[in-house]
């Protein structure tokens, strides 16, 4: 473990060494993510104020889930980016050979090697938009309510990263998985509002079988409505345990079908 | 040390109809080919050797050697290195082997050389004291101290083969694998790396098993050779061996100043030459004569070809190895 922290460290620094290396291009990334951000503040706020509440949930509270759904997202955005470069590039060019050649876990060697700091805008956002609409809906926070809040982060945010390894894993075979990837990914903006209001099929995948509702809506009915924790925040933990295990089964899966490229 | 047995690989390959109407074709109902890229290759490997891999483009030189790295896992049969399966214990197993692929290169491009030599004493864990040494040795015998503080995009071929080669070799390696090391760069880098490699055997008995098409590379490096055509095993024995049996052969690149003349060289009649011995390839202006050295000597083929010909360029060979390969498998 400590040895795991320590390779981590390194990588990271090296990450950072990388970014200042291409400057012009760091403070791009950093200055349109900011952009990006405000946008979807502008954004969110004029749809919002249209609707004073939608299928009982009042605006703040679609404020809340909306805030929190971004929390998971952003951590697992910021650590496991790479994992999009896998299914997109790194199998079909038979690049990853270069991960299978060194005496550590060629998983752990791609999600270690970025560091996508443009998720901290997501996290910011997040958290900006949690704290604001606690404050109007005067909610109270007990310790405990907040020990759970941050297991249903860490956990959710293994949800997202489940999905993105069995997605990227799944270029083992096909090669190229990019845009499958993006797909499931993209699902996960369902589960930004609150799942009452889409009919009984959608709600059944995104709890089920992409549960990305385990990822914010869960999470904040135990918040909001004093939803059951062994349900709002025991699913999150066996949703990603379950998920976590089934995408590490089909990367190893894939390892073994890797056929590389011709050099 | 190393012991291959009765290993094959097999691709599953798309069949495709030509052009976009087979491509778009090809998204609904396709058609698979079974390619055996490696067929029931078996040989072994003693320790402190350096087995030379040669054969045409497409061989399966490659593919056996990310077989024996680990990368590939082999369709049948068994690979055992050091004891153990490169495949199965696969992150206990990279531990004791180096690789280099001169197409596609081991080190972080975007970071100065002794950024990436730092991250890979972390992976490999060397300690300070034989970090030290290596970088001494590697310093001394692959001169990387000139561009040891650039970028890796801004190294030119030969010092990025140079450093891939120290990168593969920092956690010193019981075996080393070197697929095309020598690709791509010029006379004096392909024989410094040669050198480099020589000392890495010599230094810690480090077993090298390489792939190449360069015939000089073979010559000052390998003792024996392994050479593989169409997946399958055709030659496994000493350099000079082959020599002896297919490399006596040698090969005359001519333009003549006018092309009929090429109709005046008549090596049957005049020099009471088999037509095995001899073989005639015009391209264009370009002709290639490729000749058995040791039933006619360079000189008189020289002469011969010079009286009865007006010759505008001329150039003496040495055959290439797929060329030994061809006349190997014929």
């Amino acid at each position: 473990m400590i040895r795991i922290l320590k390779l981590y460290k390194i990588f990271i620094v090296q990450h950072l060494k990388k970014l200042m290396e291409y400057r012009v291009d760091f403070l791009t990334g950093a200055g349109s993510f900011f952009i990006t951000q405000i946008t979807n503040i502008v954004f969110i706020s004029i749809i919002f104020n249209q609707i004073p509440s939608l299928n009982g949930y009042l605006y703040n509270e679609i404020i809340f889930i909306y805030g929190f759904s971004l929390l998971p997202k952003g951590f697992d955005h910021l650590f496991t980016d790479n994992l999009w470069i896998v299914g997109w590039y790194v199998v079909r060019k038979g690049d990853f050979d270069r991960y299978l050649t060194r005496p550590i876990s060629p998983l752990f060697h791609t999600i270690v090697e970025t560091i996508q700091f443009d998720a901290l805008g997501e996290i910011a956002m997040g958290l900006i938009l949690v704290i604001y609409s606690s404050i109007k809906l005067a909610l109270h926070f007990t310790f405990i309510n907040i020990v759970l809040l941050i297991i249903a982060i860490i956990f959710g945010a293994l949800i997202f990263t489940a999905i993105k390894i069995a997605c990227a894993a799944l270029a083992f075979w096909i090669k190229q998985s990019g845009s499958i990837l993006q797909i499931f990914y993209c699902t996960s903006d369902f589960a930004r509002y609150p799942i009452t209001i889409y009919n009984k099929v959608i709600r059944g995948i995104i709890t089920y079988i992409i549960p990305f509702a385990f990822t914010a809506y869960y999470p904040a009915n135990y918040i909001l409505r004093n939803g059951k924790p062994l349900y709002c925040i025991g699913g999150v933990v066996l949703m990603s345990i379950i998920l976590l295990s089934l995408s590490l089964i089909i990367w190893h899966k894939g390892i073994n079908a890797y056929e590389s490229a011709g050099s | 040390m190393i012991k291959v047995q009765n290993v094959s690989k097999e691709f599953k390959k798309v069949v495709k109809e030509s052009g976009l109407k087979g491509s778009v074709k090809s998204l609904f109902s396709r058609k698979y080919d079974i390619v055996k890229a490696v067929n029931d290759i078996s040989f072994t490997v003693a320790k402190g050797e350096i087995l030379g891999f040669i054969g045409a483009n497409g061989a399966g030189k490659s593919t056996t050697i990310k077989m024996l790295t680990g990368i590939l896992t082999p369709t049948k049969g068994e690979i055992e290195i050091n004891g153990q399966i490169p495949y199965k214990n696969r992150k206990k197993y990279v531990r004791e082997i180096g690789v280099v692929f001169g197409q596609r290169t081991q080190l972080w491009w975007d970071l100065p050389l002794t950024e990436t030599f730092t991250v890979l004493k972390e992976i490999y864990q060397v300690d300070d004291a034989r970090f030290k040494k290596q970088m001494d040795f590697f310093n001394e015998v692959l001169e990387l101290k000139d561009f040891v503080k650039s970028p890796v995009r801004t190294l030119s071929l030969g010092q990025r083969m140079r450093a891939d080669l120290a990168a593969s070799m920092l956690h010193s390696p019981k075996v080393l694998f070197l697929d095309e090391p020598t690709i791509g760069l010029d006379v004096v880098v392909k024989s410094n790396i040669r050198e480099a490699i020589t000392k890495i055997n010599q230094e810690e008995q480090t077993t090298i098993i390489l792939t190449t098409h360069d015939l000089k590379d073979i010559e000052t490096l390998c003792k024996r050779i392994i050479m593989i055509d169409k997946g399958t095993l055709i030659y496994d024995g000493s350099l000079l061996d082959m020599k002896n049996k297919f490399g006596k052969f040698r090969e005359i690149n001519l333009s003549l100043q006018n092309n009929s003349d090429i109709n005046m060289l008549r090596f049957k009649e005049d020099l009471n030459l088999n037509s095995d011995d001899f073989q005639i390839k015009s391209n264009k202006e370009k002709i290639t004569v490729i000749f058995n050295s040791q039933k006619i000597g360079v000189s008189d083929m020289l002469s011969y070809i010079l009286t009865h010909t007006n010759i505008a360029d001329i150039s003496v060979n040495d055959v290439n190895i797929e060329e030994i390969v061809r006349r190997m498998y014929k």
